[in-house]
């Protein structure tokens, strides 16, 4: 029955654990807020660009298990800096006897388990983001000109607003424009030969023009903004394709989003790696400082040495008391017999 | 006669003092929160300059800033002085300084009330700098090519976007200005000839906004050019449509923004101001209160604390009496040279 790393913990070193672990649970805590605060982030913007993600996208899945796993480690943060202080003071470390055991599993299987989920989840999620965010913006991109079809009357202004805050211009490119019919049917004059060639040069009828909304317009560009006619370099004047061209945004928005969301994933995933490293710390030196005051018997300041551990027997010996004590648990009378003589056996050398 | 007269007993003037070093404390952190806004301040307004033709005043928030590096100052020395004040030989230290201290607090005070009334008054001034800085970004919206000016198209474009505003006071101020650059108009072709024939100035003007005038909520897309022509668009009435271009002129939407600012400003500097006037009434009543201990030897006795040791009026005259006494005694000094030189004289 030996205990698993064991460590023999003096009075002095015990109060420079106890100390140690109060900054310690306290950085976990800051760790842990900060977690909460970076899912917070990350789901406030999913919120924002949600139509622009295809519902079938998991990664939403990331932010709300990291702010559960967050919120873990805040508040093993705190009972573990209320525990190591309350070790410190002998009047005040006897109601803490009972919830360190509790609060070390919870703190372990819950607070650890969560953490881990959360970072595979960092690890895995952001690349289902490429297709999910192909998808939204396709769809986003169709239903532009639905400015009056219940359900999809908001898909042109979200993009516009889209394009205009992040500065970016189609799925991949500004062209993305020329093969889509972004000019509702309803402003259309049925009468106008140039509208009737347009919907006749194409198999589903639609009225594609070589023109971009006004929302990919850079205001960088010296020129008022060429929204019309862009495939012909001629139709405008003094037009010089030598120059860069600043007239519209350059980038997509695929890539925009995508390079944005994953540097949020990155930093939650940064955010949650620390906190992780820093439970482990905490919890098990807790658990030291838990084993070593109860091999005191909870008195604080026995100048005694007692040693700390982390299992008091190897794991086989633990599942093996464990299966025994759950088997004493259904036929009490005979199993009491070899427990009661072991006590006196120990008592003897001792005496 | 006292004004407004409180008894105090030992225990009394130990809860005084503890809870006057707790408020300068928490005062210290408004001192630090009045700061932190004036600093706020200070670069909205500096984001903002180019439309402002960088001359908008910066009073308001350089005093905030002053305000709250002073008061962070004073009200520690005060909650020092009052973490003193329960100890007599620490407190014996700082006897001599307290009357002046509470003097300067009061100006301190003054001069707090001063500066939140200016946060509320400050909208008249910003209302005409931004009225003459915004006609004249207008102006140079198209010298893309001038040194010096170059940014203007793009500090406008990004304005209108931000603020959703279009123009000075609507859309059709940029009826009146050529906002194209002349680099980029093909003068060889009849219709620029004619628009340019067509007023006196030989301007080259449209009935067409910048594309950053255009609202992202209308149905159609954006509408820029011809826009009092109805036969150009189908469907198209410029006497009913709204969606189609921002409403609101940007000095209207700057000076709203700016105005609630400075009224949200204004209104945590009185909430501090108020704050600090409590916090001073009560170190004066602590100052009188220890000052009335009659007996050293026993710190256990009662003594009693007040504003004013006499009341308003005599205490004023009193002022203006010791004001007489210096201007008197100036005189008399002068006298005494004149008699001096005079018998020398003669």
């Amino acid at each position: 029955m030996a205990p698993v790393l064991p460590l023999v913990l003096p009075l002095q070193p015990r109060i420079r654990l106890a100390q140690g672990l109060w900054l310690l649970s306290w950085l976990l805590a800051l760790a842990g807020g900060l977690a909460l605060l970076c899912s917070g982030h990350l789901l406030a913007q999913l919120w924002q660009l949600g139509t622009f993600l295809a519902p079938s996208c998991p990664f939403a899945a990331l932010p709300q298990v990291a702010l559960a796993a967050g919120a873990v480690a805040l508040g093993t943060g705190l009972v573990g800096a209320g525990a190591s202080r309350a070790s410190l003071d002998a009047a005040q470390y006897p109601p803490w006897r009972k919830v360190l055991g509790p609060l070390l599993v919870v703190g372990a299987a819950g607070g650890g388990g969560l953490l881990v989920l959360a970072l595979a989840l960092a690890l895995a999620l952001p690349g289902s983001l490429d297709t999910g965010l192909e998808e939204g913006l396709g769809t986003a991109l169709a239903h532009y000109k639905d400015t009056e079809v219940p359900g999809h009357c908001h898909a042109k202004r979200l993009l516009d607003e889209l394009q205009l805050r992040h500065h970016c211009c189609g799925r991949h490119g500004y062209k993305d424009w020329f093969g889509i019919q972004w000019v509702s049917s309803r402003y259309l004059d049925p009468n106008d030969q140039d509208v009737l060639d347009r919907l006749q040069s194409n198999v589903e009828g639609l009225y594609l023009i070589d023109g971009v909304p006004f929302s990919c317009c850079n205001p960088h560009s010296p020129r008022p903004c060429l929204q019309s006619r862009l495939s012909e370099p001629h139709a405008h004047p003094l037009f010089d394709p030598r120059q860069p061209n600043l007239n519209l945004w350059a980038h997509g928005c695929h890539g925009v989003l995508l390079g944005h969301l994953q540097g949020l994933a990155g930093t939650l995933g940064g955010a949650l790696a620390v906190t992780f490293l820093l439970q482990i710390l905490a919890l098990v030196g807790l658990r030291y400082l838990q084993t070593a005051l109860e091999g005191l018997g909870g008195v604080i300041d026995g100048e005694g040495e007692t040693q700390g551990y982390l299992f008091p027997s190897g794991l086989k010996d633990m599942l093996k008391t464990a299966w025994r004590q759950g088997g004493v648990a259904h036929r009490p009378a005979p199993e009491e017999a070899p427990p009661e003589e072991a006590p006196p056996k120990e008592g003897l050398p001792e005496a | 006669m006292a004004l407004l007269k409180v008894k105090f007993d030992q225990k009394k003037r130990v809860k005084l003092a503890q809870g006057l070093w707790l408020m300068n404390w928490l005062s210290v952190l408004a001192g630090i929160i009045i700061f932190s806004l004036g600093l706020f301040l200070k670069i909205e307004l500096r984001k903002r300059s180019d439309v402002m033709n960088n001359s908008e005043s910066h009073f308001v928030p350089n005093s905030l800033i002053g305000m709250g590096v002073l008061s962070c100052v004073f009200n520690s020395l005060a909650g020092k002085i009052c973490y003193d004040a329960l100890d007599p030989t620490k407190y014996a230290r700082w006897k001599p300084w307290l009357k002046p201290y509470l003097a300067v607090c009061v100006l301190f005070n003054i001069a707090l009330l001063l500066v939140t009334l200016c946060c509320f008054l400050m909208r008249g001034s910003l209302e005409s700098t931004l009225a003459h800085g915004l006609k004249n970004g207008m102006k140079y919206y198209r010298d893309t090519d001038t040194p010096g000016r170059c940014f203007m198209k793009k500090t406008i474009d990004m304005l209108q976007i931000e603020f959703k505003c279009c123009g000075n006071n609507g859309f059709r101020d940029w009826f009146e200005i050529q906002w194209i650059s002349n680099r980029y108009l093909d003068f060889s072709s009849k219709e620029v000839k004619d628009r340019i024939k067509s007023n006196v100035d030989g301007r080259y003007l449209v009935d067409g906004v910048p594309f950053s005038c255009c609202n992202p909520s209308s149905p159609r897309p954006c509408i820029q050019y011809q826009l009092t022509n109805n036969s150009a668009h189908y469907s198209y009435d410029h006497q009913t449509e709204e969606l189609n271009l921002w409403v609101s002129g940007c000095r209207a939407a700057l000076l709203s923004y700016y105005s609630s600012l400075m009224n949200s400003t204004g209104a945590v500097a009185l909430l501090v101001w108020l704050f600090e006037v409590t916090i001073t009434i009560g170190l004066r009543y602590l100052h009188t209160a220890l000052e009335g201990v009659s007996n050293p030897e026993d710190p256990e006795c009662e003594s009693e604390g007040w504003l004013l040791e006499k009341s308003m009026s005599e205490t004023w005259k009193a002022f203006l009496e010791s004001l007489k006494k210096l201007g008197k005694s100036n005189q008399v000094e002068a006298e005494g040279a004149d008699a001096g030189q005079a018998p020398e004289a003669g």
